[in-house]
């Protein structure tokens, strides 16, 4: 039944920029425009496939071209793991903090291929990244820590979906503001900030190459969604695909409003709140401990 | 007490009235004279180099101060001996780019200034040739000379970051380079005057008096009404022309629809400039209301076309007026709903507050204008000390706040615009019946005359010099960015790289401005290039 992965990876391309373009029309028509069809993020990506890439000379080309290509292998390598419209997926002990790996990989050669261009927006960029990358990355561990103590494991297949507890809701609703702010949206959307930086890290890369970046952005948070969901929806399949798609749509409409309601935060502040919000996940974790 | 200090000095006092004072010193007395007024409360307004060689027979340069307690501005003209006059930069740092800008384009050497280099004229102008002398000619081309850019030294500690020609921050060709550590800014330099237009050469070469109206107008794009307004009044200032009250009363109304819109544009652009996109959009909605008014007054949305020397094109009948009421009451909820909105969201007041702080002392020194002078608790508007139009006649408050940082600025800004929608109805309310337009009038050669207006950005200044007939000697219009642009530097100096765009932004900048270098090292102003700034970093 393996082979029924394949239609969750197909899936997944095809969705992840569709859900984009469903989102930029919810955050048009909340700040008071048509916004484009939602079939906008397709073309672009489509154009910007076909663009010759150009390369910077001050960059460290090797590093700086492969860099995109491992970003979207890794997020494309995680989806094997975690199910999307299907429930099969490859399991086996410990694929959570595989799963972990892969994204923080996914980031962190983005900013290490953004920081060999030589640009010093870029470089200012990659900077912001991985500060914001480390502030979460305490959070997220927390999580991880509540969710294996909840199931008593670290593989998907024991995991999903999680019992009814005091513990699971305090962690998924940790998880949810964790997905928020590494799919980088405003108010954290630090390291990308249009008006400051330029789109920092993305700023030198072109053509395919920033293609296979976006791409790999929209992948990455449609990955956030699907491991989301996967916790809360039961494993029949019948009632299963329904729920995964509605709880898509659900998803997507409360993220991209929320965005709407935002100011930038400053990275210091943006710091200063994950260090609040670890704390929080401490008292989560050790109530997971308690077995509530 | 200005009198008495001209007076001590052995000035000439060409003209004294109620506004302005207008008195030839000597070279020898110039900085003397100049420090004097600066202690009495003067700020630099703007400086005027003018070829009168075929009146005089030597070029002159003006200097327009400001004095707040007096409320009277002062000019001081001196002759250039041999081409020469003392310059005054290092008495008031304000006199630095006027003085310049008349370096520049007139050919007058500044003894003593602290940095001689070219401000506006690109580096491949050719030397020795001056485009506001009187023999150069508007439609002469002259050819480029060949430059070397110099090589910069770099320091691996220090990133370089270029925000500008081009960066979306910025809405205009202009750039700041910023020196980072870290995410710290610890230097930062301006270029600008990328798009300088000649349009004073045009003026005075090429167009009569009653077409430069609509050439001022041309000088910005947000604010052009308060530009014509300005230059109107600076000829009726020389040919004492007496302007009907009705046509007052519809310049003041313009100018308040204006500064809604100018001001509901800036708040839509600050908070785009803080990420809070959905504030961009909805300001920018509301403010579709005044266009839709200006366009209801004057048939254009933007560059009205109303003012003429001597009164206004179109009047504003009973049924505008109607109209006009109705749509106002609408957009004041809608622009008091979003704009408490904006100000009750905590994470974009935490981005405003404490950040870009100028403090009075330097606010003062440079001669800062408008909201970011008010926002450093300098109690100045030019619609209530220098009364023009019908400002007289109405009754405003004026905002002041102590803090000079962005929030101030934000919060200036946030209670004029609620002043504004006041000042309209009440001009509304009391507008006399009668003539909109004085045509009945001569002008005299060689008067001088001078315009002010409080744009939405601070005191727009235009200085006149009339030829006769229908044209004029020289034109000199003064934009307020003019004197808030050397205090960004300043506020940049110490603060993260994340606030640099709303500090720029908060000044509400309006370019037009070639090469200057402002670096700020520990509070201190250094203007110097980057070279000079790393030899004293170490």
């Amino acid at each position: 039944m393996n082979f029924l992965v394949v239609i969750n990876i197909l899936f997944a391309l095809i969705f992840a920029p569709l859900f984009d373009g469903f989102e930029r029309k919810v955050k048009a028509r909340l700040q008071n425009r048509q916004g484009p069809s939602i079939f906008q993020t397709w073309w672009d990506l489509i154009k910007l496939f076909k663009r010759p890439p150009v390369i910077p000379s001050d960059s460290i080309k090797r590093l700086y071209i492969l860099a995109p290509y491992i970003t979207f292998t890794a997020v494309l390598t995680a989806y094997l793991i975690v199910p999307t419209l299907l429930p099969q997926s490859l399991n086996f002990a410990g694929d959570f903090i595989l799963v972990i790996y892969l994204i923080s990989l996914a980031t962190l050669i983005f900013s290490l291929g953004a920081f060999s261009s030589g640009n010093p927006y870029a470089q200012l960029g990659s900077n912001r990244e991985v500060s914001l990358l480390m502030s979460e990355e305490l959070v997220l561990a927390f999580v991880v820590g509540i969710l294996a103590l909840i199931g008593r494991s670290l593989s998907f297949e024991i995991l999903f979906p999680l019992p009814l507890k005091v513990s699971s809701i305090l962690g998924l609703a940790l998880l949810f503001v964790v997905i928020y702010v590494s799919s980088a949206r405003i108010p954290f959307d630090i390291p990308e900030a249009e008006p400051e930086i330029i789109e920092g890290p993305l700023i030198e890369y072109s053509g395919k190459h920033l293609a296979l970046l976006e791409y790999s952005i929209y992948l990455k948070r449609f990955l956030l969604y699907s491991l989301f969901l996967n916790f809360i929806l039961p494993k029949e399949t019948t009632i299963r695909t329904g729920g995964f798609l509605l709880g898509l749509i659900v998803l997507s409409i409360v993220y991209s409003s929320l965005e709407a309601y935002y100011g930038r935060f400053r990275l210091d502040q943006a710091i200063k709140l994950m260090k609040k919000l670890s704390a929080v996940a401490l008292v989560a974790w050790l109530i997971a401990l308690m077995g509530w | 007490m200005l009198i008495e200090i001209l007076e001590k000095n052995g000035s000439k006092i060409i003209r004294h009235d109620e506004n302005i004072i207008i008195a030839l010193v000597s070279n020898k007395k110039l900085k003397k004279v100049a420090k004097e007024l600066f202690d009495a409360g003067c700020y630099y307004a703007t400086g005027v180099g003018v070829d009168e060689r075929p009146k005089n027979g030597a070029f002159a340069m003006y200097h327009i101060l400001n004095c707040e307690d007096e409320k009277r501005y002062v000019i001081i003209k001196t002759f250039a001996e041999e081409l020469k006059i003392p310059s005054i930069t290092p008495v008031i740092c304000g006199a630095n780019w006027a003085e310049r800008e008349a370096m520049d384009m007139i050919g007058i050497e500044f003894e003593g200034h602290p940095e001689p280099e070219r401000l506006i004229m690109p580096d491949d102008w050719p030397n020795g040739v001056y485009p506001l002398r009187k023999e150069f000619h508007y439609n002469q081309k002259v050819p480029a000379i060949e430059v070397k850019p110099k090589k910069r030294k770099k320091d691996p500690k220090i990133m370089e970051v270029p925000v500008g020609p081009f960066h979306p921050t910025l809405h205009e060709p202009e750039s700041f380079e910023l020196y980072i550590e870290g995410e710290k800014i610890v230097g930062a330099s301006y270029r600008g005057f990328h798009v300088h237009r000649g349009l004073e050469k045009l003026a005075e070469e090429r167009l009569t008096l009653n077409q430069v109206p609509f050439l001022a107008e041309r000088i910005c794009g947000i604010c052009g009404f308060t530009h014509n307004c300005a230059y109107c009044q600076a000829v009726e200032d020389a040919a004492k022309i007496e302007v009907p009250e009705r046509a007052e009363y519809i310049r003041t109304i313009l100018l308040e629809v204006e500064r809604l819109h100018s001001h509901l544009l800036w708040f839509g652009v600050a908070c785009h400039l803080l990420g809070f996109d959905s504030g961009f959009m909805h300001t920018w909605r509301i403010r579709e209301a005044f266009m839709d008014i200006a366009e209801l007054l004057t048939g254009n949305r933007k560059t009205y076309g109303m003012n003429l020397v001597g009164g206004v094109r179109r009047d504003i009948d009973e049924n505008k007026k109607k109209k006009l009421l109705e749509i106002l009451d609408k957009t004041k909820k809608e622009t008091k709903e979003i704009l408490d909105n904006v100000a009750e969201m905590k994470e974009l007041i935490n981005r405003m507050e404490g950040v870009g702080v100028l403090p009075k002392k330097e606010a003062r020194e440079i001669g800062v204008v408008g909201p970011v002078a008010r926002a450093s608790g300098i109690d100045t508007d030019i619609r209530r000390d220098h009364p023009y139009a019908a400002y007289g006649e109405l009754d405003f408050k004026v905002p002041v706040y102590k803090e000079g940082d962005v929030l101030a600025r934000f919060l200036v800004r946030y209670e004029e615009t609620f002043e504004s929608f006041w000042i309209v109805e009440q001009a509304l309310d009391q507008m006399p019946q009668g003539e909109i337009l004085n045509e009945d009038y001569e002008l005299p050669e060689f008067a001088y005359g001078l315009g002010y207006t409080e744009a939405p950005r601070g005191e727009d200044v235009h200085f006149v010099i009339t030829e006769g007939g229908n044209k004029l000697y020289r034109w000199r219009p003064r934009a307020p960015t003019y004197n808030n642009l050397p205090a960004v530097p300043i506020m940049l100096m110490g603060e993260k790289l994340a606030d640099a765009p709303i500090i720029i932004a908060s000044i509400d900048p309006c370019f037009s401005c070639t090469d200057h270098v402002a670096i700020i090292e520990k509070g201190r102003v250094c203007r110097c290039s980057l070279e000079e700034y790393l030899r004293l970093k170490r």
